[in-house]
């Protein structure tokens, strides 16, 4: 499954925006052989339909329109003096949430080899009701994916290094590694790194991949030595190498490839990105500290969550951009823009990782942060939560059991904890975004933003 | 540099030392001597840092409790952002090469080479 936002810029009140080429590009973008593109729009005045795009006869329907739900025509909606909350900008509109209820608000297009089943009149339209305005779309596609070769190479270069790299360590080290490695992981941080890569003038894929490859091996040196700190039996399906070979073996495997990642990155030989990756490991580990620490206040405060989550995940996110920002020779201004989107998505991300937690389709135990005081977002929400708060703190202040977290995992699923997160983390994400708008990126920030979003809405 | 010049580097790492990371540090001054007058304190810091980081953790040995795992691997952490922010290349290989060695060892579960003259060793690296 892939998902996007697909956005767009609206310069009428009434406006059908054609995006059938849009649509077509991501089917191509994301290697979609054989499905469906779903379409969803995020506007109670926006609606989709599939019509023939002809000049006159758009105005036909926007004639149309006008005719079944006139503007102005006395909408109870439109008279505030009745409404409670209404906002200061609240625009006159019932007429265009009346047309909206003409149209749909989801669409789902079929996908064989490769194209979109298009009839040869058919266009796809986003019809705005109530512009001009910014809008978007949330579309995922599911089905059979051919990844295009464009995108799937890097991508290979990464696993082939990582193979090469665990195929000349003493086996020891190399299995529990290989068996981590191997088990998956999104790959985010070196994506990071080979897509910064290509910015600058000096655009060197193979030492791009080299670099990624590297960080990735560290990224899982700090996951062995967190899951034994946890007491983490399982990590992405398979036993931890704590759970299956004991915390000696697994501090061993975790020491070698933190020093072996450092070596390959020194070996690069440039001095920028083996100091920006060194600090980035720095505040891992000085706030591993602080999360174990604060543990004895669980569930903790706000304040203290975001010191950890930027030391522990967001920087090495931010230094994965600015490090192949850095490789690539990128202009300062650039590897700055690059640091803080890679800060501020590393945050989100993992206030998504604590969403997860409470999703039954994430494919993980639900509650495991819970029964593991694992310093989690929505968990400090639902403690500070007025109606749910007082029994949130008392179910986490005794002893977790099964019952004890299943309780808290329904107070806080019952609570706004949730969707307040989700709220936060789209805009740590929006931000991220604001970040890199007015750098030069060589074409990137389409597919830079896109990672953004797709990072924070997932569900596992 | 003296002690108080080194604070920065030694933040949440005080505990530490009295408690044999100033006798590590006097020990690898010795061996920094050939470097810049500015980076020698450094140098041996990260030496002193990564020897008792190694050794907090149990690195060989019995394994530590998490607590005393974590404060070890700042110790390595710091250690390495030290080499990597005043040493020179072949230095902060060697360094990396002797922890490999290390960990491999005890991964392994055979003897580990000393790691006091592993570090002075690398220390004096040139290539």
């Amino acid at each position: 499954m892939s998902a996007a936002r697909l956005e767009f810029a609206t310069s009428r009140s009434t406006e059908f925006v054609d995006l059938t080429e849009r649509i077509r590009d991501e089917v191509g973008r994301a290697g979609l052989r054989n499905g469906r593109v779903h379409l969803q729009s995020l506007h109670t005045t926006v609606g989709l339909a599939v019509n023939e795009n002809e000049p006159l006869l758009l105005r036909d329907f926007q004639e149309m329109l006008e005719r079944i739900a006139p503007t102005g025509a006395g909408y109870e909606h439109d008279d505030f003096t009745r409404r409670i909350d209404v906002a200061l900008d609240e625009p006159v509109n019932g007429h265009a949430h009346c047309r909206q209820l003409l149209l749909s608000a989801f669409l789902t297009l079929l996908v064989e080899d490769g194209e979109l089943v298009m009839g040869r009149w058919q266009s796809v339209f986003a019809v705005e009701l109530d512009g001009p305005r910014r809008r978007q779309l949330a579309m995922q596609l599911d089905g059979d994916f051919v990844r295009p070769q464009r995108v799937d190479l890097p991508e290979a270069l990464v696993e082939v290094e990582l193979a090469r790299q665990l195929m000349v360590d003493p086996e020891p080290v190399a299995a529990p590694m290989r068996r981590l490695v191997e088990a998956g992981g999104k790959r985010l941080r070196p994506r990071l790194v080979q897509l910064t890569a290509g910015i600058g003038p000096r655009n060197d894929p193979l030492r791009a991949a080299e670099l990624a490859a590297a960080v990735e091996l560290l990224h899982n040196a700090t996951l062995i030595h967190d899951d034994y700190v946890d007491e983490s039996t399982h990590r992405r399906g398979r036993p931890t190498v704590a759970a299956a070979e004991g915390p000696e073996r697994a501090i061993a495997v975790g020491d070698y490839y933190f020093a072996k990642a450092t070596r390959l990155i020194a070996e690069i030989g440039n001095p920028a990105v083996t100091s920006a990756v060194a600090e980035a490991l720095e505040a891992i580990c000085a706030s591993q500290i602080d999360d174990v620490a604060l543990r004895g206040a669980y569930p903790g405060d706000r304040e203290s969550y975001m010191g950890v989550v930027r030391g522990k995940t967001a920087s090495l996110f931010a230094a994965a951009c600015a490090s192949g920002a850095l490789l690539s020779e990128a202009p300062p201004e650039v590897v700055g823009a690059l640091r803080r989107y890679g800060d501020l998505l590393g945050t989100a991300f993992q206030m998504a990782d604590d969403m997860v937690d409470f999703s039954s389709s994430s494919g993980k135990p639900v509650g495991l942060d819970i029964r593991q005081r694992v310093l989690s977002l929505p968990l400090i929400y639902a403690a500070d939560d007025r109606v749910v708060g007082p029994e949130v703190r008392k179910l986490l202040a005794g002893t977790l059991g099964d019952a004890e977290v299943g309780r808290v995992t329904e107070l806080v699923t019952t609570s706004d904890a949730l969707p307040r997160v989700r709220r936060e983390a789209q805009a740590l994400v929006e931000d991220a975004v604001r970040q890199i708008e007015n750098v030069e990126l060589d074409g990137l920030r389409p597919v830079l933003a896109g990672l953004a979003r797709a990072a924070v809405d997932r569900n596992s | 540099m003296s002690v108080q010049q080194l604070d920065r580097e030694l933040d949440r790492l005080q505990g530490l030392w009295s408690d044999g990371l100033s006798d590590a540090y006097r020990v690898y001054l010795d061996s920094v001597r050939h470097f810049d007058a500015d980076v020698q304190p450094k140098l041996a810091l990260a030496a002193a840092l990564i020897e008792v980081g190694t050794r907090l953790q149990g690195l060989g040995g019995r394994a530590a409790p998490p607590t005393t795992l974590l404060m070890g691997d700042l110790c390595l952490a710091r250690g390495s952002r030290l080499l990597a922010d005043n040493a020179p290349l072949a230095v902060q290989v060697a360094f990396a090469r002797a922890i490999e060695s290390i960990s491999s060892a005890a991964a392994s579960e055979t003897p580990a080479p000393p790691t006091r003259p592993l570090l002075q060793q690398s220390l004096g690296a040139t290539r």
